[in-house]
């Protein structure tokens, strides 16, 4: 038991890592215009090479790098909204975009939330957070003071609004409020549930930042080992948005370090590392402040780059292209800029295990520099260009970046055995890796089954009972092949149809609809405030169908509905459509109209001089007497049968009309002479191709008549075969009308 | 399954009104009804592919009834054989 449910939560991890390969797409290039604009915008890094005379407040080229900067800063900044929304994608099974909008809610009224609470304590005064609140403790996110919560405060948003739409987006609620049911209660129930969610947090996550902020003293007060715990932490944080409290007293505060430069005291690590740089006297920078920031550069420029390396290598072979350049980007922006989100989100997810494996070699990386004694600052992370600005320019002297460089291979090495060995070991959906096949069939099969277990009209249909509501719909409306959009408004859902003829209104009302309306073609079927249900309910039917779980024939034509559990039915409509073996219960009874067969003057099928074709006991139809010794196919379709006698063809419509088109009254008796076939049978021919052509006058001459029926033989399977046109015609025009 | 033997006696053999009249006449039945004509088998409720056998006078056809009640469909299928074909 506990087996199988460490086994879902592992399942539901890898479903949130997936969801989240959207977003991380767009984090290398936001976090290339990051890393160059502010790099250039840095007012120590401009003042210390000098730019200063054409990088400062004011000119051209500043105000496009704190553009570039500002762009990047803004996707970085929002990560946590932007991983609510892709998360509520990822995980809702059914109206992901209600789940998504949801998702945003949640996440606003959360964050609202905590700031209520934080303004109701005083931990904010007036906009200003409060001195006596921990440095990082509060953030401001969407231009909400709120706690710092990363990206952690957005998956758990996003998270609860998929749940929230899975669980109530059929939801069914009194007449009274039916109007605010179905899709229309998930952004209600996400509101509530947000503010709940919102005092929950404000309770419980300061007492997790305590905890952090007490660790950092810890690390500070011991030696390499603390570095390595330093790199550790910091690193096991980053998913959770917690290393920023962990950090920062190290790089802004007292905790990292104090020292006095020039003959002012800097406190916290990166300050200390800046004024040095600046400092005209300064020798060697202090190691005991770049322990806390050197140590990301080998994992960040050597290893991460590996381990994209490693997911290229195990990826399918077919996929490779596909996955080659995200994967190189990933690296690369890792390399460069010391942006790592991008590539540590798409294993983080799909095994924490390898996440740990990181975090402990991070934690090496810091304890390694630690102890070759490199020093290189940073801005704000570890990629090729603070390298190049703050250790390399500086001079080896002063940072001894050359050491780093063996570092970065060694670990450029060993992330890829390692990422490599994992991703087989364990095989991991890393990119290019996902199950196409079963697995992923299977899954969505489940879900398939899950979605109608739980939710038809609240819960009572089984899955092996198809939404009736929905069949009749459907059947009302000229099945799927006539359906192009499904919509609903505030009491109506609105369907746009291929063509709206086929429409049956008795069905329609039977549905429980009070009243139905013809636009074009487009229909409005009127059930009043819940229709966001029977919509729902309807697409999720309509999939179904489309996707072949449910045998469109089994309600098209309700009488042989009991046989249609047999395998032959389950086939592609298309196939059935245009083999004629399948049984008749197989058959997909569309509407369609016939183009006129031939040039001529359209005869009623009862004014015909022959009592087999007059009686319809081969079925309903048209007869066309022809101006011209020509007949044409009157619609896309297969030919069936092409008589060895020349004068009658079968064929079946890609509408599943099955036609017999016989050319003159008796003519069997002649043989074939005077008929030529342009055709032969299981040929596909488009309307209007020339069928057979014969010698009108010679035939006539022989004494047989040239009238020739079109004859719907599966008259039986429609409700209505009726000629549609009348006086003389022009092959191709349309005739008849089967519905 | 329940099989006989027919030689079409009719002029047009199973052609326009007589295939009409069986597709017609084996609608009635459940079973699964077909005509075999030289190694070729049509369903005999479908239309276009019985005439598509093209069965003239003098030719022998196979039919096979399958089916709950097959004994009596292939009694009544014969005599509407032996009746208008």
């Amino acid at each position: 038991m506990k087996e199988k449910n460490s086994g879902q939560i592992f399942a539901a991890a890898q479903q949130i890592g997936k969801s989240l390969f959207l977003p991380i797409a767009v984090l290398p290039f936001a976090g290339i215009l990051l890393g160059i604009g502010s790099s250039f915008t840095n007012e120590t890094t401009i003042a210390t090479y000098g730019l200063s005379g054409i990088l400062h407040q004011g000119t051209a080229l500043y105000g496009f790098m704190l553009m570039l900067a500002n762009a990047g800063n803004a996707i970085f900044g929002n990560l946590a909204l932007i991983f609510a929304l892709a998360v509520a994608m990822g995980m809702a099974k059914k109206e992901k975009g209600v789940a998504v909008m949801s998702a945003g809610i949640f996440y606003i009224v959360m964050l609202v939330t905590i700031n209520s609470l934080l303004v109701l304590d005083r931990s904010i005064v007036d906009g200003v957070v409060s001195e006596t609140v921990k440095e990082g403790a509060i953030t401001s996110m969407l231009g909400i003071q709120t706690l710092q919560m990363g990206v952690f405060g957005g998956i758990i948003a996003g998270l609860a609004a998929a749940m929230l739409c899975n669980r109530f987006y059929k939801i069914q609620l009194p007449t009274a409020l039916s109007f605010f049911a179905g899709t229309r209660f998930v952004p209600i129930a996400s509101m509530a549930c947000a503010i709940l969610t919102g005092a929950f947090l404000y309770v419980v996550w300061p007492v997790i930042q305590n905890g952090i902020f007490a660790l950092g003293a810890l690390v500070q007060a011991s030696g390499y080992f603390g570095t390595f715990v330093y790199g550790c932490i910091e690193r096991a944080l980053i998913p959770f948005g917690l290393h920023h409290i962990f950090y920062l007293p190290f790089w802004h505060t007292g905790v990292g370090g104090t020292v006095l430069i020039d003959g002012a005291t800097v406190m916290g690590a990166q300050n200390i590392f800046f004024a040095e740089l600046a400092s005209p006297n300064t020798i060697k920078f202090s190691i005991d402040a770049c322990r806390f920031l050197t140590g990301k550069y080998p994992f960040m420029m050597g290893g991460l780059p590996g381990a994209a390396l490693a997911m290229y290598a195990t990826a399918k072979p077919e996929k490779k292209k596909e996955v080659g350049s995200l994967l190189f980007s990933v690296g690369l922006t890792s390399f460069l800029t010391g942006i790592t989100e991008p590539i540590e989100f798409t294993f983080l997810f799909l095994a924490p295990a390898l996440f740990g494996v990181h975090v402990v070699l991070a934690g090496l990386a810091f304890m390694t520099c630690h102890i070759l004694g490199i020093c290189v600052g940073t801005t704000f992370s570890d990629g090729l260009i603070d390298l190049i600005l703050y250790g390399v320019l500086p001079g080896q002297a002063k940072s001894n970046w050359m050491m780093l460089i063996p570092v970065l291979l060694v670990y450029f090495v060993l992330y890829f055995i390692i990422f490599r060995f994992f991703i087989v070991k364990w095989d991991l959906k890393t990119p290019g890796r996902e199950a196409e096949g079963e697995t992923a069939h299977l899954v969505s099969k489940d879900e398939y089954r899950k979605a109608t277990g739980v939710g038809i009209a609240g819960g009572k249909t089984s899955d092996t009972k198809f939404d009736e509501k929905s069949a009749a719909i459907l059947k009302g409306v000229g099945g799927t092949a006539n359906l192009v959009d499904i919509d609903c408004c505030a009491t109506r859902l609105r369907l746009t149809l291929v063509d709206s003829k086929k429409v049956n209104q008795a069905i329609l009302k039977s549905t429980g609809a009070s009243g139905v309306v013809v636009k074009g073609a487009g229909i409005q079927v009127i059930y009043g405030p819940s229709v966001t249900i029977v919509k729902s309910n309807f697409e999720e039917f309509v999939d179904q169908v489309r996707s072949g779980t449910i045998p469109e024939a089994s309600f098209m034509d309700a009488e042989e509905a009991p046989e249609t559990e047999g395998p032959e039915t389950e086939g592609p409509a298309a196939e059935t459509r245009t083999n004629s073996d399948a049984p008749a219960a197989g058959e997909d009874m569309k509407s369609s109209v016939l183009g006129a067969h031939m040039n001529g003057m359209v005869v009623p099928l009862g004014e015909v001089q022959d009592e087999a074709f007059a009686s319809g006991a081969l079925g309903d139809g048209v007869a066309i007497e022809p101006s011209e010794g020509k007949l044409f196919a009157p619609a896309d379709g297969v030919i069936e049968t092409v008589f060895d006698t020349k004068h009658a063809v079968g064929m079946t419509t890609d509408d599943g009309t099955e036609l017999l088109l016989h050319i003159g009254i008796d003519t069997v008796k002649l043989g074939g002479k005077h008929f030529e076939t342009h055709i032969s049978p299981k040929q596909r021919v488009k309307k209007g191709d020339l069928l057979v052509s014969f010698d009108m006058d010679a035939i006539k001459t022989e004494g047989y008549p040239c009238i020739t029926p079109m004859i719907v033989c599966n008259t039986d399977d429609y409700q209505a075969v009726e000629a549609i046109a009348d006086g003389e015609i022009k092959a191709g025009q349309d005739v008849l009308s089967v519905h | 399954m329940k099989s006989f033997e027919y030689t079409i006696t009719d002029e047009v053999g199973i052609h326009a009104r007589p295939a009409g009249l069986l597709v017609k006449e084996v609608k009635k039945y459940d079973s699964v009804i077909n005509v075999t004509k030289d190694g070729k088998s049509a369903e005999a409720k479908k239309l276009m592919a019985l005439m598509g056998l093209g069965v003239k006078q003098g030719d022998t056809v196979t039919v096979s009834v399958e089916g709950g009640d097959e004994e009596a469909v292939a009694a009544k299928i014969e005599e509407f054989f032996k009746n208008n074909l």
